[in-house]
This record gives structure tokens, C-alpha cells and sequence, in this order.
């Protein structure tokens, strides 16, 4: 059995946790229970008065619990991204 | 390492064990208030794994557990070796493949992480 996580290992993923954050890395591993394993990642905080700030992380493991969201990135369209010009607020978190 | 708790609170400090549920110990802990204001240190703690939001892993650690996959594979080849002698279930083999190859991944990094911290 393979999830569809499977074909995003060794990609660059975006991951939305449940508290709104969003972790940006390349996909090292994942479990049945959705534990990610994210190599190289960092973080990216959005907000409304400043550009996004990227802060570094390195190697991280989500646990499954509390991710919302995974999706792949294509690097090219990525990288072409002014991340300094871009203004947004925050994501809110999933209010339990 | 560093264990974000989905509370906010953080705690810092170095792997003793853990289990399959992600349940921890950690020893020399720093643990830190959900706003970053107030520290605490404890000389260990215990963590329910289903208070984790993530961990934050040194980066040898990835290299590590690679290296322990490869050890684990060839040990696993000469088990399947043995086991093939009884049984001619090739669907047997593949699931167990397949299946164990992703708990494998997250249980021997949470596993070799002790080990090396001992080691150090």
C-alpha cells in the first residue's frame, strides 16, 4: 500500500501545520500516522506590514497530528518568488 | 534536540529514549513558556508523544539513521534469507518490505538517537 506522499520524497514540500505555520523542506520520510521527516526545511512567517521572513530550521520531524496541509513545490517557480515583496497576513491556527 | 509541544511550550535537551508512540525522555531540559518569557530547568523530563507538535533534530542524526538503514537492510536480508527457507509466501516479503520500510524510517532515527547521544 502507498500513500500519494510516496512520490513526493527526496521533492521540496510545503507543509501547512494546524497551528498555521507553514515548514518548507525536502521530504526525507512519512509514516502511516503522517509523521514528516523534513530535511533542510525552514519555516516562512507571513505578514501583513513586512516581506516573508524565512527562518531556518534544518532537519524536523512533524508529528502527523499536527499536519493540515502537504504539498510539493516546484523549485523553478519557487526560486522566481520575491518572497521579500510579498505581504500576507498570517494563517490562523485550526481552532480545536 | 528540541520538542515544540502543541501548547507552545518548548522543551531542550537531550535524548535518553522514546518509544513507538513518541513518548519521550529527555535529560538537562530548558523548557520555555509558550511565549518564549519563562525558563525552567529540569533535570529530566517525560513527554507524551501525543503532545508533540515537532521535533527539531540535529542534522548528523540524518546521517546516522542512513547509515543504520543500510546496517538494518542487511541484517533484514539475512533474516528473510532464513525465513525463506520455510515459507514461499513472495506477498509475505514484499509487504513486509514495503510496510516495515516506512516505520523503519521514523522508529531507528528515533531509535539511533539515544545511541548517539550516549556516544558523545
Amino acid at each position: 500500500m502507498s500513500s500519494g506522499l510516496e512520490s513526493y520524497v527526496n521533492h521540496t514540500v510545503s507543509i501547512i501545520t494546524s497551528d498555521g505555520r507553514n515548514f518548507v523542506g525536502t521530504l526525507k520520510g512519512f509514516d502511516q500516522t503522517i509523521n514528516i521527516i523534513l530535511d533542510d526545511s525552514h519555516e516562512r512567517v507571513y505578514s501583513p506590514n513586512q516581506g516573508v521572513e524565512q527562518i531556518i530550521l534544518g532537519l524536523h520531524l512533524i508529528r502527523g497530528d499536527n499536519v493540515a496541509i502537504i504539498g510539493e513545490v516546484d523549485e523553478t517557480m519557487d526560486s522566481s518568488i520575491d518572497l521579500s515583496a510579498i505581504r500576507a497576513e498570517p494563517i490562523g491556527s485550526v481552532v480545536f | 534536540m528540541l520538542v515544540e509541544l502543541k501548547n507552545g511550550e518548548t522543551y531542550n535537551g537531550h535524548l535518553v529514549t522514546c518509544d513507538s508512540w513518541m513518548n519521550i525522555n529527555l535529560r538537562e531540559v530548558i523548557c520555555t513558556s509558550k511565549d518564549g518569557d519563562r525558563f525552567w530547568r529540569l533535570p529530566e523530563c517525560y513527554i507524551r508523544g501525543s503532545m508533540i507538535k515537532y521535533l527539531r533534530i540535529p542534522d548528523e542524526i540524518f546521517d546516522m539513521v542512513k547509515e543504520d538503514i543500510v546496517v538494518n537492510k542487511a541484517r533484514g536480508r539475512t533474516d528473510n534469507q532464513k525465513n525463506r527457507g520455510g515459507s514461499r509466501g513472495a506477498r509475505q516479503g514484499f509487504g513486509g518490505r514495503g510496510g516495515g520500510g516506512n516505520n523503519r524510517g521514523t522508529g531507528q532515527q528515533q531509535r539511533g538517537g539515544p545511541k548517539s547521544f550516549r556516544g558523545k
